[in-house]
């Protein structure tokens, strides 16, 4: 790869968050841990009775990580915009948009990549049946890459702003509607017996228009930002 | 062929010129408001005859229904007030679009209040988890989202410039959650009942819905219209025609 | 748009002002930066030296005039790598060593021929701190592994604001030498300071900017 090329270029924005990521690990640990403590407050809140945890566990699940993922979120671009890195970023040759594509992939892996792998142990400590497990892997490696996607979208636009932490939830939320109703949908319908794979393909639909469209909105809301 | 049109659309364009026009629009909006709102408060409380199944009840539609339609119609005229304000850097255009944020709020608001009313006697509760009902409190979410954005920035200009960028995330977003909504309703059948059958409605019920519709119309630009001065005064402060104002000085044209 | 490029200005501004909130902050300006040329921007503070900056790598968009580079309008879309900027925020990572951040910057933009990281770090006076984290450095050593990153980069157009802050007499001197090999390569450069700047190649050119 000759360095200044679009591959070249995205790699080392790649290697560049994953390094910064690693570096940090703490922090990759904090939604993970977030998520395994609301987790444990709900059979407290509720009750341990297993069938009232079992109807509700596929919900729960998407609400915490989709919680998980809105905390994690913040940051996303901020040290960027803090440090003057975005400057260099946007002058850069290669398109704004194929850039801030990179970087939600670098995000996605270090926030939401941890939170799937400790999903299914949550759904079991709520009593999710095992057979169900697959659907809601499946539907978080498609709901997650969208949240991720709508949400850098609006943190680029919060990322001028004074405050942030409320705004982006009240902002990212109602998105989020339709994602959080497949996705639990799915579930529901996996665990009912009924056939799923509607609300994936919608899911993967919903995935496969924001990975086109997300890009290039966050790129123009970052110029917005940026415009001080 | 009538070139005048882009040309007056263009002076419109102009903060001063827009104030005057608004001004001198705004009291007439909000007679014609207050007159129609009579009129259809008249018919549709007095003259329209009681329904067959619902009783009085059914009469909260004629505040209902127009605010629902309001909701929607604001945010479209907002959306395309945005795209204009991000497109072609039209101030009065950002403006607009960012006050109508709030009254769109309040319409959707009133939507939800008189829904959740109606919902009392008809459904025995105050709230249920209806597609229509649900799909406005998120779009209610989303207004609000809006407002916050706008609101949330040191520079004016910027944060309606971010907003609008929201407005049109938004726009694209209603009808996907719309449509989601619907679809995770008939996935969990609640005990939903279709109210309004607005094909079969009678036409004493129906002149002052329509009535009504008209007068929420004339309030939102009489509302919009104040709310726009009240911004221009406020992010125009240092200019020459705010002053002139501010000085009880007529502007130079009595439009 | 045919005209041969040694006739062409490298980077051009014609009529050039920026408003807030309708105000005007600078302008209108107007300058034309060929290869071999630095100008040196000079203003009071507050008179929009660091707006005019970022007006010029496109980030800001100008009230009036235009921008050209290469004779052609400039936008972040058409820039294509040929301009750096520099401001007050580094655009350097503090926890990853200068090495790793020069790798960063020379994947998205290439690097000039004839050099590498391990030279250009040496250049500025780092030899030694590459693989030390970038948190660990002095304020004088993180400016200048953001210098290393104007040696290595092919971009023709240096936009400096205030690159003389935090530096030593040596680390002026660095900054005046990189500017006049820059020259001499045939690139262009704008700078602002408010201090007193000596370059090899004679007087720069002065932009003034009025508050």
């Amino acid at each position: 790869m000759t360095p200044g090329s679009t591959p070249a270029a995205c790699a080392a924005l790649l290697r560049r968050d994953l390094t910064l990521a690693w570096r940090r690990r703490g922090d990759i640990a904090m939604p993970v841990l977030y998520a395994v403590i609301v987790t444990t407050l709900f059979p407290f809140a509720i009750g341990p009775e297993p069938a009232l945890l079992a109807r509700i566990a596929g919900g729960v699940v998407f609400v915490i990580v989709l919680l998980a993922i809105l905390l994690s979120l913040d940051h996303l671009f901020r040290g960027d915009i803090e440090d003057g890195s975005m400057e260099l970023l946007m002058l850069a040759p290669q398109p704004l948009a194929l850039l801030v594509a990179m970087k939600i992939l670098a995000h996605w892996i270090t926030s939401s990549l941890p939170l799937i792998v400790v999903a299914p142990v949550l759904a079991s400590m709520l009593k999710l049946p095992p057979e169900a497990m697959p659907v809601l892997v499946i539907a978080l490696l498609l709901s997650t890459p969208l949240l991720c996607l709508l949400g850098a979208v609006l943190v680029a636009l919060t990322a001028g702003s004074r405050r942030s932490g409320m705004l982006l939830a009240l902002m990212l939320l109602p998105l989020c509607v339709p994602v959080v109703i497949f996705a639990a949908g799915a579930l529901a319908a996996a665990q009912e017996g009924l056939p799923w794979v509607a609300p994936i393909a919608w899911l993967g639909a919903g995935l496969a228009m924001a990975l086109v469209l997300a890009p290039l909105a966050c790129a123009a809301a970052l110029r917005i930002a940026m415009d001080t | 062929m009538a070139n005048w049109v882009p040309l007056w659309l263009h002076r419109l364009g102009s903060p001063p010129v827009f104030y005057r026009f608004a001004g001198a629009v705004r009291p007439w909006a909000f007679g014609l408001a207050l007159l129609l709102g009579a009129v259809a408060l008249y018919g549709g409380l007095v003259v329209a005859p009681a329904d067959y199944q619902q009783g009085d009840a059914y009469r909260i539609i004629f505040i209902h229904v127009p605010s629902a339609w309001m909701s929607l119609f604001i945010y479209g005229v907002m959306a395309v007030a945005a795209f204009i304000g991000l497109v072609w850097r039209i101030k009065i255009a950002e403006v607009v679009a960012m006050e109508s944020a709030p009254v769109g709020a309040a319409f959707t608001l009133i939507t939800l209040v008189t829904g959740s009313l109606w919902g009392k006697p008809m459904w025995g509760t105050w709230w249920t988890w209806d597609a229509r009902l649900t799909s406005e409190l998120v779009l209610l979410f989303i207004y609000l989202g809006i407002v916050g954005l706008y609101h949330s920035f040191e520079d004016r200009r910027q944060g309606a410039r971010a907003a609008a960028f929201l407005v049109l995330v938004g726009a694209v977003n209603v009808p996907i959650v719309h449509f989601s909504v619907n679809w995770w309703n008939t996935l969990h059948q609640g005990s939903t009942i279709r109210l309004l059958g607005p094909s079969h409605i009678e036409a004493s019920m129906l002149w002052p819905l329509l009535t009504m519709m008209l007068a929420t119309k004339c309030y939102y630009i009489a509302s919009l219209f104040a709310r726009v001065r009240a911004d221009l005064i406020a992010s125009e402060g240092g200019k020459a025609w705010v002053r002139d104002i501010a000085l009880g000085q007529p502007g130079n044209d009595p439009a | 748009m045919t005209s041969p490029p040694d006739h062409t200005a490298l980077l051009e501004a014609r009529a050039l002002c920026f408003l807030r909130q309708d105000e005007p902050v600078f302008g209108p300006i107007d300058f034309a930066l060929r290869g071999g040329e630095i100008a040196l921007v000079e203003g009071d503070n507050g008179s929009g030296k660091t707006t005019l900056m970022r007006v010029l790598t496109g980030m800001l968009r100008p009230g009036e005039g235009e921008v050209l580079l290469d004779g052609a309008p400039f936008s972040l879309d058409t820039v294509a790598g040929a301009v750096v900027f520099l401001g007050h925020h580094l655009g350097l990572k503090f926890d990853m060593t200068p090495r790793e951040n020069l790798r960063l910057a020379a994947g998205l933009y290439g690097v000039r021929s004839g050099t590498d990281e391990n030279a250009v770090l040496r250049e500025v006076g780092l030899a030694g701190y590459e693989d030390e984290p970038v948190r660990q450095l002095s304020a004088g050593q993180k400016k200048r592994a953001a210098l290393a990153r104007l040696l290595l980069l092919p971009a023709r157009v240096w936009l400096l604001d205030e690159p003389y802050a935090n530096l030593d007499r040596d680390g002026i001197a660095l900054v005046n030498r990189l500017l006049d090999q820059h020259a001499a390569r045939g690139g262009a450069a704008l700078v602002t300071s408010h201090g007193a700047v000596s370059f090899a190649g004679g007087e720069p050119r002065r932009i003034r900017l009025h508050a």
